[in-house]
């Protein structure tokens, strides 16, 4: 009887067991959709916005976006399957990165180009401006020398004058 | 001395004049792209559309016939400024091989079949509330309106309200792509 009740307490906890079960995975896996859709979201620009992907914006062309994401990554689609249907549609402008191809490499090599000649050029500059400091004062050494020398030159006749 | 500094003056000028130049080709040259549509040249995406007459309408189904694929909405202004035209084009067009397909984005019903009333649009007009239409045509605003030869091939798209003239020149544009093009092209 006692064996009995266990089994019967087994039996109810069972369903309860495979609910949660199941409540779990399924949370999971939309936890998981979710977290696709936004990161997939996030490498689009909202072709309508200012400088906000499609993640961010809240326009309906956006929305729209985000629902057939979310639609293609439930059937199972790769995110480089997703990405490369908009672009088919949209062209690269949608990327927020711009694939480095054709005149788009100018976006990646000019922020290099400009450190390195930008650094040259500042480098350039404070060596220039040391060396003009450095001639400015060995000029002013020069001047001063002859201007200290009369400036004895008068005080010793002016001390001679009185002793005189 | 002073001359040198001249020089280099200047070619610090030219430097930043280009840097900018080609950066603001880099940035703003793909916006060119993306008017003119990469699904030009390419088949047509097929769709199914719930029609306001409660009817549906398959686009595979009008091939054989030059098509014309306007999108809009009751609240776009340009929209407006296009209907008598678009109106006027149909009923030009209505005894020659050519459809004329109207797809409401962004609206609701109500305001879309008053705006239909208002705008007398006797060709068939039907709602896209998922978006999956416009997303497949890579529509980002309204109006948007392309054109499709008899085969299923996009030939052209024009953004904003439609002018005098162009519907006639995109259609025929459209018409004599029908003389034998295959489909090479794989638009979704």
């Amino acid at each position: 009887m006692c064996k009995l009740s266990h089994l019967t307490k087994l039996l109810y906890l069972l369903p309860i067991l495979l609910l949660s079960l199941i409540t779990g995975i399924n949370n999971s896996i939309s936890e998981n959709i979710d977290d696709q859709v936004s990161e997939i979201s996030s490498l689009l620009m909202c072709p309508v916005c200012q400088g906000q992907s499609v993640a961010e914006s809240n326009s309906d062309l956006a929305k729209d976006m985000r629902s057939i994401i979310r639609k293609k990554v439930q059937e199972g689609e790769s995110q480089e399957e997703i990405i490369s249907y908009f672009v088919n549609r949209y062209g690269d402008s949608i990327l927020g990165s711009p694939p480095a191809k054709g005149v788009n490499w100018l976006l990646w090599l000019l922020p290099l180009f400009s450190l390195i000649f930008g650094g040259l050029g500042m480098g350039l500059f404070i060596y220039r401006s040391r060396e003009t400091r450095i001639r400015n004062k060995n000029l002013s050494d020069e001047k001063s020398i002859p201007n200290e020398t009369e400036y004895f030159d008068k005080i010793d006749k002016d001390l001679k004058d009185i002793e005189s | 001395m002073k001359l040198l500094s001249l020089i280099t003056k200047i070619a610090i000028f030219v430097a930043i004049v280009l840097m900018i130049g080609i950066l603001g080709y880099a940035i703003f040259g793909n916006r060119v792209l993306l008017k003119k549509s990469p699904l030009i040249g390419t088949n047509a995406p097929d769709f199914t559309v719930d029609l306001f007459n409660g009817s549906n309408l398959k686009l595979s189904e009008l091939r054989g016939k030059a098509l014309l694929l306007n999108f809009w909405s009751s609240w776009c202004i340009p929209c407006r400024d296009e209907a008598p035209l678009l109106e006027a084009s149909w009923l030009k067009y209505r005894n020659k091989p050519v459809v004329f397909v109207g797809v409401n984005i962004w609206d609701d019903d109500s305001n879309a079949l008053t705006y239909l009333k208002k705008y007398g649009s006797g060709y068939p007009n039907g709602k896209d509330p998922t978006g999956e239409i416009l997303v497949d045509y890579g529509v980002s605003g309204v109006p948007e309106t392309f054109f499709i030869d008899p085969s299923g091939k996009i030939t052209d798209k024009y953004t904003g309200p439609l002018i005098d003239g162009i519907i006639d020149i995109f259609l025929e544009k459209a018409l004599l792509n029908s003389n034998g093009n295959s489909l090479n092209k794989n638009g979704g």
